[in-house]
């Protein structure tokens, strides 16, 4: 925004807001020191076995490379060379000794001992509105309950309340597709940070008429009288705005994770100048720094004309990009922490049109999940020989969203009572896909 | 606690006419009685019980003492004008109607606070924007819906006749027009409006009995869900946008045990309504079929002839049904619920057997009432803000522990709507005098009815910065963010200028002043010693009063809890 300006962060991490200067209420008061003594509050009325679950929230991650449109599963991950709806790309041998991918994907193939790919998705909802809302919510929405989108799901279970970071935060640049994501009945809490428009969150930066410590004195003065009210006042509807205000300074603090200008050019270099490379470098950094879920939208791989020179491109900046983010989580550490997902609203009919394109199709496809929680160099279930039907291991949205859920040890059939409705994670009868999970 | 009559009326002039008499006792009391009785403020001094209020309090009471549940003492005057106020205008009070309500006797303050607010267009207003919020939350700016809202609320139509008009969705021109938006933003899914009706009309969230009878209502088979859809099956749009129905055509479902039914059109009590659709030849429906894909493509095609309206069917069952009520329960409940925290059935979708309400009879007989009132929502909302139960503490002093919600033994603290806070805090943000006193609004209502319009339209620009409240609220960082960092919030709402509090604040004498200023103007309260002390040592810091440092502590205040809450 303009007139904004970002408060400098400590070497690239988020970092507690320093003390007011003038240090009004002796700085005792200011945010992110109070937001840490109740959290320990927090920890204390637990169970000693919830004790330690509690302290690794914020430990795990979910990127979603979600491609919007519909990605072609014929170009990634199930080419079916030779067959009349094959097309003109070849399939290449990978790493993992009898696992085939796309030709469009030579990159990624040398990682599949990293990923494991679900040839077998049957999805059914073929529309973009209604497969997006499906693939992202694991079910379709029932009338009078608005379901959260594993984003917020992820942010619930994996985050810590009164995290300093964002717990779900969505990229998505392109105008063609572009949704904000929604946390449902889990509320404004887990809504994603979503940004569309510029690469920064909104209203992180510091205002020109302000400096640092006036910003702070202010905050610790609204924390002072806030907190009589509180103090008289119960329940957790009052208590959120506190804790709502405790986080200001370290969103703002973490603005600077979006700023890609404070890695190494060395690395930057490694991602590429696409701006889905930069985003994805962006989700490593949030990653790093504890966001719990980030999705990076790539879009448009609606290709009904020219399908194969729209995956000639797309497929190209999807195996650069995926290949150095799994390679830099993995020197970091940090793959064994964080699921990287590839999924869009459906995949692509096998049948070529007069267009030279493909259709939408959710029939028989196929989505890929690397790192945490995955056996990698799998394939799970198979299409038959023109990729018409699912021929072994038929996987609904809610499978899938259960075996995400599992793979990053959240239970999946943990349920949320939703006024008197109890509501699982995943859709009532989901099964995880066992032979993808460690 | 009655005025004392002395602290009216010059004392010397009562004083000095009685000392010379011999009966002087008798002469006293009679010549008070002369002096006083028929004045206008005399005959106020005792407020006529509302008997539906009465009737609640008993209830709840009675509940209480049964339980031995300590219910929490009334809120203070300032607290009752603050939470009245919201509730009924939709904005905090301005500090001059705050003087003008301390000055009441205390019997019949509230009676006449809730009948001045009641007869402000700050009630429309507010009204239709909570009819607003309840009916069509997915669309907070629907300008038709809400100009026919807007227009039904100053009628004071009915709600039974409000409901009639949303669910037939008849063509209609002018104001009346937008009572179709309920319908025509849901006709594309059938699930949604069917539900939605049953939600939001009757109280009953059917839709897990959709794929099986509700697994965990008796009340409710697939029979009563797929008997619902049967009233709105035939519902579709014409391309001029128009809400119709088709002649013929019913819902078929798949029971749990695979048997193919045809639903019949069943309303939640179990009436099962004839349908009395005619019998059409092939070739007719043909027609009518071929005539109904032209209307839903062209502008002008001829509308085809409806004998049997199953949603108006659905009207007149429900308003039929003297049992269970299910249109005046819901809105007395939810009505309730929005005034008081929560409702006498909670969560307000479930309305069955196996969640009975807290207090089943007087729910019963305030349904029975709310009907044989023609559905008077005005006389509904006076009742409950003249409860004694509406006008508990929100604070819970008592060692023994909160009682639980549905006792309503104390009041709850609730989150301001997204127009509630945004009206408020334009009202917050400007000087006492910038707002007219209470006696000239009354002398001049026109000019108030325009100056709260720009208000309510000033609220508009701001309210899509603040989330609609929902169940279990939570309020999220981005309104933080916005309050801590936007241009808007800086630039604006802390702007300096004329009619300005930053420039009254600035400008107040000394620290006390100021702090009294800011607290009566936005917290519709004196300071306490703490609050007036903090301001103290917040100018302590500087030298002078810079504007930053007013800006801060106003800004402080308005991001504060005790603001963003109705308590």
């Amino acid at each position: 925004m303009s007139g904004q300006r970002l408060i400098p962060v400590p070497s690239g991490l988020v970092h507690p807001a320093g003390v007011s200067r003038r240090g009004f209420l002796g700085g005792a008061a200011v945010g992110v020191g109070g937001a840490l003594a109740t959290d320990m509050r927090g920890v204390q009325g637990l169970r000693a076995e919830e004790i330690a679950g509690e302290l690794r929230r914020g430990e795990k991650h979910v990127i979603l490379l979600w491609l919007a449109g519909g990605a072609s599963q014929l170009e990634t991950w199930d080419p079916k060379p030779g067959a009349k709806t094959g097309g003109p790309f070849a399939a290449i041998p990978t790493n993992v000794s009898g696992i085939q991918v796309s030709e469009l994907l030579p990159k990624l193939a040398q990682r599949m001992h990293l990923t494991a790919v679900i040839r077998s998705l049957n999805t059914k909802i073929a529309d973009h509105g209604g497969g997006a809302d499906l693939m992202e919510r694991g079910r379709p929405d029932d009338p009078g309950l608005r379901y959260p989108d594993l984003g917020a799901v992820v942010a619930k279970e994996l985050g810590r309340l009164e995290s300093t970071v964002p717990d779900y935060v969505s990229l998505y640049t392109s105008t063609e597709g572009r949704r904000k994501g929604t946390s449902g009945f889990l509320g404004a809490r887990y809504a994603p940070l979503f940004l569309a428009e510029n690469m920064a969150p909104p209203n992180t930066g510091l205002h020109e008429r302000l400096t640092a410590a006036e910003h702070q004195d202010r905050a610790a003065l609204r924390d002072l009288l806030s907190k009589r009210f509180t103090a008289e006042h119960r329940g957790s509807t009052v208590g959120s705005l506190n804790s709502a205000y405790q986080r200001v300074q370290g969103m703002m603090a973490s603005a600077g994770l979006f700023n890609i200008e404070q890695e190494p050019a060395e690395v930057r270099a490694r991602y590429g100048p696409t701006q889905f490379g930069e985003q994805c470098l962006i989700a490593r950094r949030l990653v790093e720094a504890g966001v719990p879920f980030v999705k990076v939208a790539r879009a448009w791989w609606d290709s009904h004309g020219q399908n194969f020179e729209t995956h000639l491109e797309l497929c190209a900046d999807l195996d650069h990009c995926m290949s150095v983010l799994l390679d830099d989580l993995q020197q970091r550490g940090l793959l064994e922490k964080t699921l990287v997902i590839t999924l869009g609203e459906f995949g692509r009919t096998p049948g070529i049109n007069a267009s030279l394109g493909r259709d939408h199709f959710a029939s028989a496809w196929s989505c890929s999940l690397s790192g945490m929680g995955i056996r990698g160099g799998v394939v799970h279930g198979a299409t038959d020989a023109e990729g018409q039907t699912v021929k072994d291991g038929e996987a609904s949205a809610a499978d899938l969203f259960a075996t995400i859920l599992q793979a990053v040890g959240i239970d999946h059939t943990h349920e949320y009572m939703v006024g008197s409705r109890p509501t699982p994670l995943a859709d009532f009868g989901s099964q995880p896909i066992r032979s993808v999970l460690v | 606690m009655l005025p004392d009559p002395f602290s009216i009326f010059p004392l010397r002039a009562v004083t000095g006419s009685v000392v010379r008499c011999d009966f002087a006792p008798v002469c006293r009391l009679l010549l008070v009685l002369a002096l006083f009785g028929p004045l206008p403020c005399a005959a106020a001094q005792t407020a006529d019980p509302d008997p539906v209020a009465v009737l609640i309090d008993t209830a709840i009471d009675q509940q209480n003492t049964a339980a031995g549940i300590t219910i929490a003492p009334q809120a203070d005057p300032d607290t009752l004008l603050r939470r009245t106020t919201l509730d009924l205008a939709g904005r905090i009070p301005t500090s001059r109607e705050r003087d003008w309500y301390l000055q009441l006797p205390a019997e019949t303050r509230q009676q006449q606070l809730v009948d001045r607010l009641m007869q402000l267009p700050d009630f429309e207003f507010h009204l239709r924007n909570s009819l607003d919020e309840m009916l069509l939350p997915e669309r907070p700016n629907d300008g038709e819906f809400r100009e026919y809202l807007l227009t039904a609320v100053r009628e004071r139509r009915p709600w039974s006749r409000m409901f009639r008009e949303m669910l037939l969705a008849a063509p209609a021109e002018g104001p009346d027009k937008g009572a179709a938006q309920f319908v025509r933003s849901r006709v594309r899914e059938l699930d949604d409006l069917t539900n939605d009706t049953a939600v939001l009309f009757f109280g009953v969230n059917i839709s897990c009995a959709k794929c099986h009878d509700h697994p965990l209502v008796a009340d409710w088979k697939q029979d009563h869900y797929y008997g619902m859809q049967a009233f709105f099956h035939r519902t579709f749009t014409s391309k001029k946008n128009l809400i119709l129905e088709k002649p013929f055509g019913g819902v078929k479902f798949r029971t749990t045990a695979g048997a193919d039914r045809d639903a019949v059109l069943m309303f939640l009590n179990g009436a099962v309504v004839t349908d009395a659709t005619p019998t059409y030849s092939d070739e007719e429906k043909k027609s009518a079929e071929e005539q109904i894909r032209r209307l839903e493509r062209e502008d002008d095609a001829q509308p085809v002839p409806v004998s049997f309206s199953p949603r108006q069917a659905l009207a007149d069952t429900a308003l039929a049904d003297q049992q269970q009520q299910y249109l005046a329960r819901n809105i007395i409940n939810r009505t309730w619920a929005r005034l008081v925290g929560t409702g006498f059935v909670d969560p307000p979708d479930q309305m069955h057997s196996g969640n009975p309400a807290s207090h089943p009879e007087l729910l019963q007989s305030l349904g029975t009432d709310l009907v044989t009132h023609d559905y008077d929502l005005r006389r509904l909302i006076r009742s409950i803000v003249l409860t004694k139960a509406y006008a508990r503490a929100s604070i819970w002093t008592t060692e023994t522990p909160l009682p639980a919600a549905q006792t309503f033994a104390v009041a709850v603290a609730r989150p301001l709507t997204p127009r509630q806070l945004s009206a408020s805090l334009l009202i917050a943000t400007r000087t006492s005098e910038s707002w007219p006193a209470v006696d000239e609004v009354t002398a001049r209502p026109e000019e108030w009815q325009k100056r709260r319009t720009d208000l309510e339209n000033q609220a508009n620009g701001w309210m899509r910065e603040f989330e609609q409240p929902s169940r279990d609220f939570q309020i999220a960082v981005d309104e933080a963010l916005f309050f801590s960092n936007n241009d808007r919030v800086q630039n604006d709402l802390l702007r300096d200028g004329g009619d300005r509090l930053v420039n009254s604040l600035k400008t107040a004498e000394t620290p006390q002043q100021a702090a009294r200023l800011l607290w009566t103007v936005a917290c519709s309260r004196e300071p306490a010693e703490a609050d007036t002390q903090v301001v103290v040592d917040w100018f302590a810091r500087a030298a002078q009063r810079r504007e930053a440092d007013v800006q801060a502590l106003l800004w402080a205040v308005l991001a504060g809890a005790e603001f963003r809450f109705n308590h």
